[in-house]
């Protein structure tokens, strides 16, 4: 027999226990490779989605009447490159849109592959040009819009006279925001990458817990300690061989299914099929799980190195207890995000080690002012437990810390977004005022209509640019103007972070401007501050009368009455919002065509795009607590694993309890006292750890990466369902002990088994 | 007349190797009074350490009826399995001391925590559970754990719990089976001073025939199990 045969021999005889070792191996890499195929995916698909909404360029006349195919040739004979886009609404197959391949092809080398259709020509809603324009012409009267577009590195002046560029868009932008989501994911996965790993390492020294005597014997009969470490890692990397490919199959099919929920939403909103659910490759978590496998066989080689860096004796938590310090402050004080994410690597690193410590050393503590020797040796066996436990107890304990934190996480954006969404949104309709048209009269329209006039629900919306400039006069950092009038209920109800006593009245009379958050904190502009601006040529200082939330995007940004702007000032893009009431859309969208002499409006309905952009983050969030929730029931499968293992070396003690004279069932009660003790334990430390990355990921993490932040919330509802998870856990545990109290179980077979890890 | 503290009648035990049945005890009986001590002798297998957990209530008997003062346990009674559990389990806290070849003792636990927790278990008050360390000799170690004293300090400590609860009967299985032969001679000797001078019963599993003969009754279980 060899002596790779010797050591497998006890999963021969054992199989049960090889089993668990492989469950674990494949639920911890199906659990990583899910969130990193669902994080993949999801950045895929709103990569693509931006791309496909992205505002790109158009060309058109400069007279304002519609492009035509004439105007196409004419571009085309100018060497331009410009893609013909039809756009037709379609009752049957809703919205179309017709490409010309071989102008695309064009389109796509200039724009280097970033096209909107990238890799969806051959499908529904896209389809050839000549397609939609039959689909245009069979429709009574025919209908179709075309736009000619034109690839980005192109100018105006490049241009044959009477024609301009305009900015193309689809549809709304949502990427920011998803973006945002899309970071705490990676956040996740890192988070999950380290529980694995943990989960790993747990599995390795089960392994090791498992064979102790196996090892003895054999190093008794001379082998050496290197060649048999050697043939266990040799052995743990066959095995995690054997169990990856599973895993990896089973993780992509669970985020396959959780992500095509997604993709639905998505292509409700972007009307075009673009969640990214091609497969991607194997290599990736193959490689990442086979190195996490193997980091976690060789840290014992670190042992050592661990072993010199600890301090001995009664200090032995200083040291993590001052690096758990030392990453709280910089936290605090971090400048940029990568010291942040260091700051969240020292306090886990930290707090894993700290966690089992702090246990052991209190429940030592309470056994040293106990008078009765049963509570005493109860709590002598929370502590040798806590420490033999140490690894899955702390998967358990980061679990946990990441549920609550994302929880809240999730639960305060659904609740931010919804309500911000909403108040951006209040307006029923959105119209854009087309190039060239004079705003003007349509406003002087619109004011008279009695109906608009009862309600006040409608408003001008003015985009531009503008400088900030310094006491001397000097042009500073560009932010975007968001100028509204008039001021009326769709905007007076938002929230504020911030304000003077009447902003919207202040902000009516052109006496200051509004600032965005994300400008707020770059500039540390404080309310009543002058913000000196410079509008067109002219330059002034208007006060600052209110600091508004603004989720979707990073840009500083000012929003001041319309009537404030100067004559010179550049004028990017305008809209109306406008709620009608007892008008109809057509209505007002006949009579605005006839006062602009256009034929197309863009008219977008509010409550739809609203829908839709709920829709997508609903779904986001739904993952994000699926693949939280996933993780925490791992570790809880794993603490039960190991807990049952290691629980299986203490039966014997339990069962001494027994022939001392306690009742099975008492003895059963001071292991379900046991389990609880140390499954509540952990949740109870898993607590703050998660206060403290909610606190992490929306105060910090978001402001640096997005300059805005959400507001910190607890929901003490979610740390009670922790809590009962945890109750469960140590009940399954003591369930699963109770078996083998039932059973005669074998003392240790030599007395050199006490060698002092039982204590 | 003396009473008896142990009476046993018939007692059967079968188990399973594979498919095939082995039987183990076939209608054995025995009875040891009080102060008595009965050796029991036999190659491995021959199922010294299943009477003993007969014995003691920690295995039911296929068949046959045990007496353990005054307490009647037959496997033709009908009698609920809880209840026959709280009279065994009571019996093994106030009367049976019960000591192993190893691993008698709590790790996690100090000599002197482990004898208390006995003593206390069996209702016993643990106010002198530090002379039973002292009487056996070692009264110094009582603030060191089980890995950090010696097998024959550790069977000692044993020994010191087993009679700290003031048991009538007391079950050794091979108690000085994994200690050297001088070792082994003197937590002997301390064990029969001990019985003698509390006067409790005793039935010593062993392979040593010497160390039989030291006993007032021997029972042999035989050369090949089921005999």
């Amino acid at each position: 027999m060899t002596l790779l045969a010797a050591l497998f021999s006890h999963y021969r005889r054992h199989p049960l226990q090889l089993l668990a070792l492989a469950a674990m191996i494949v639920l911890a890499t199906m659990l990583w490779t899910g969130v990193h195929h669902l994080t993949s995916q999801a950045r895929a698909s709103l990569d693509q989605s931006e791309s496909a909404v992205a505002e790109r360029q158009q060309v058109i006349r400069a007279d304002g009447e519609p492009v035509s195919v004439q105007d196409f040739v004419t571009l085309r004979r100018a060497g331009l490159c410009v893609m013909p886009w039809l756009e037709v609404a379609s009752s049957g197959a809703g919205r179309v849109v017709g490409v010309d391949p071989l102008a695309a092809a064009c389109f796509e080398r200039a724009d280097q592959g970033n096209a909107p259709w990238r890799g969806e020509l051959d499908g529904a809603p896209f389809v050839d040009i000549s397609e939609a324009a039959e689909l245009a012409e069979a429709q009574d009267p025919p209908a179709g819009a075309l736009s000619l577009l034109i690839s980005g590195t192109d100018s105006d002046a490049s241009l044959p006279p009477g024609y301009r560029l305009a900015a193309f868009s689809l549809g709304p932008d949502t990427g920011e925001l998803g973006e945002s989501f899309l970071l705490n994911l990676d956040a996740l996965g890192v988070l999950v990458l380290l529980i694995t790993a943990l989960l790993l390492r747990s599995v390795y020294l089960l392994g090791l817990a498992q064979r102790r005597e196996s090892f003895v014997l054999l190093r008794r009969f001379g082998v050496p300690r290197n060649r048999i470490s050697r043939l266990l890692v040799l052995e743990i990397m066959v095995l995690a061989l054997v169990c990856i490919v599973p895993g990896v199959w089973l993780g992509r099919w669970l985020a396959t299914g959780l992500g095509s929920g997604f993709g639905r939403a998505l292509e409700g909103l972007f009307d075009m099929p673009l969640y990214a659910g091609r497969d991607g490759g194997w290599l990736v978590p193959v490689a990442t799980m086979l190195a996490v496998v193997l980091v976690a066989c060789l840290a014992d080689y670190l042992r050592p190195l661990a072993r010199r860096l600890a301090v001995a004796g009664p200090s032995q938590g200083l040291l993590p207890a001052l690096f758990l310090l030392a990453g709280i402050a910089l936290s605090v004080w971090a400048p940029a995000l990568v010291w942040l994410f260091v700051a969240v690597a020292m306090v886990f690193v930290a707090a894993g080690i700290l966690a089992p410590l702090l246990i052991a050393r209190l429940a030592d503590w309470r056994a040293g002012h106990e008078s009765d020797p049963l509570s005493r040796w109860r709590q002598r066996e929370v502590s040798v437990l806590a420490r033999r436990l140490a690894l899955p107890l702390v998967a358990l304990q980061f679990a946990m810390a990441m549920v609550l934190a994302v929880q809240a996480l999730v639960t305060t954006f659904e609740s931010t977004f919804d309500q911000w969404l909403a108040q951006r949104l209040e307006a029923d309709y959105y119209i854009e005022v087309p190039e060239g048209a004079d705003a003007g009269a349509a406003l002087a329209w619109l004011a008279e209509q009695p109906a608009l006039k009862a309600s006040g629900r409608w408003h001008r919306v003015i985009r531009g640019e503008a400088a900030l400039t310094n006491s001397f006069g000097k042009q500073g950092p560009v932010v975007d103007v968001f100028a509204l009038s008039p001021i009326g209920p769709l905007v007076t109800g938002w929230q504020l972070f911030e304000s003077v006593d009447t902003p919207w009245q202040s902000l009516a009379e052109g006496s200051g401007v509004m600032v965005n958050e994300q400008l707020a904190r770059r500039r540390s502009v404080a309310i009543g501050d002058m913000l000196s601006l410079q509008l067109g040529q002219q330059v002034s200082e208007r006060p600052v009368l209110a600091i508004y939330p603004d989720y979707g995007r990073p840009a500083g940004e000012i929003l001041i009455h319309a009537s404030a702007l100067p004559p010179d000032f550049r004028v990017s893009f305008q809209s109306l919002s406008i709620s009608p009431g007892t008008m109809s859309i057509e209505a007002i969208s006949r009579n605005l065509k006839q006062i602009w002499g256009v034929e197309q409006l863009t008219v977008r309905d509010n409550r739809a795009i609203e829908a839709l952009a709920s829709a997508i983050f609903d779904q986001t969030f739904l993952l994000t607590r699926a693949m939280t929730i996933l993780t925490l029931i791992l570790a809880a499968i794993a603490l039960l694993m190991m807990g049952w293992v290691l629980f299986s070396t203490r039966a014997w003690y339990f069962r001494l309890l027994v022939v001392w004279g306690l009742p099975r069932r008492q003895a059963a009660a001071q292991l379900t006292r046991l389990a609880l003790s140390l499954t509540t334990a952990i949740a109870l430390l898993a607590l703050p750890l998660g206060v403290w990355l909610t606190w992490v990921l929306v105060h910090r993490i978001n402001p640096l990466a997005f300059g805005w932040s959400l507001p910190m919330a607890v929901y003490p509802r979610f740390w009670l369902e922790l809590g009962v998870l945890s109750l469960l856990v140590g009940l399954s545990i003591a369930l699963l002990m109770r078996r083998q109290l039932n059973s005669p179980a074998s003392a240790p077979e030599s007395a050199s088994a006490l060698s002092g890890g039982e204590r | 007349m003396v009473e008896p503290v142990l009476v046993a009648r018939g007692l059967k035990k079968q188990f399973r190797s594979g498919n095939q049945p082995v039987s183990v005890l076939s209608d054995l009986s025995l009875r040891l009074d009080r102060g008595e001590s009965l050796a029991l002798t036999g190659r491995s297998g021959s199922g010294k350490s299943t009477v003993l957990n007969i014995l003691c209530g920690l295995e039911p008997p296929d068949a046959g009826r045990v007496e353990v003062l005054g307490e009647v346990f037959d496997s033709r009674t009908p009698e609920r399995e809880h209840q026959t559990e709280a009279r065994w389990a009571k019996l093994r806290r106030q009367q049976i001391g019960v000591v192993f070849q190893e691993a008698n003792l709590m790790p996690a636990l100090s000599l002197l925590d482990n004898v208390r927790l006995r003593a206390r278990l069996a209702g016993q008050d643990d106010d002198d559970c530090r002379d039973w360390l002292e009487r056996l000799g070692i009264g110094e170690l009582a603030g060191r754990y089980p890995d950090q004293v010696s097998g024959g300090q550790r069977q000692r400590a044993a020994l010191a719990m087993a009679f700290a609860m003031n048991p009538a009967l007391i079950l050794a299985d091979e108690p000085t089976g994994s200690l050297d032969r001088q070792t082994a001679e003197a937590v002997t000797r301390q064990l029969f001073e001990l019985q003698a001078r509390h006067g409790c019963s005793l039935i010593l599993a062993t392979h040593d025939t010497e160390l039989a003969t030291r006993c007032s009754h021997h029972l042999d279980l035989g050369h090949q199990p089921g005999s």
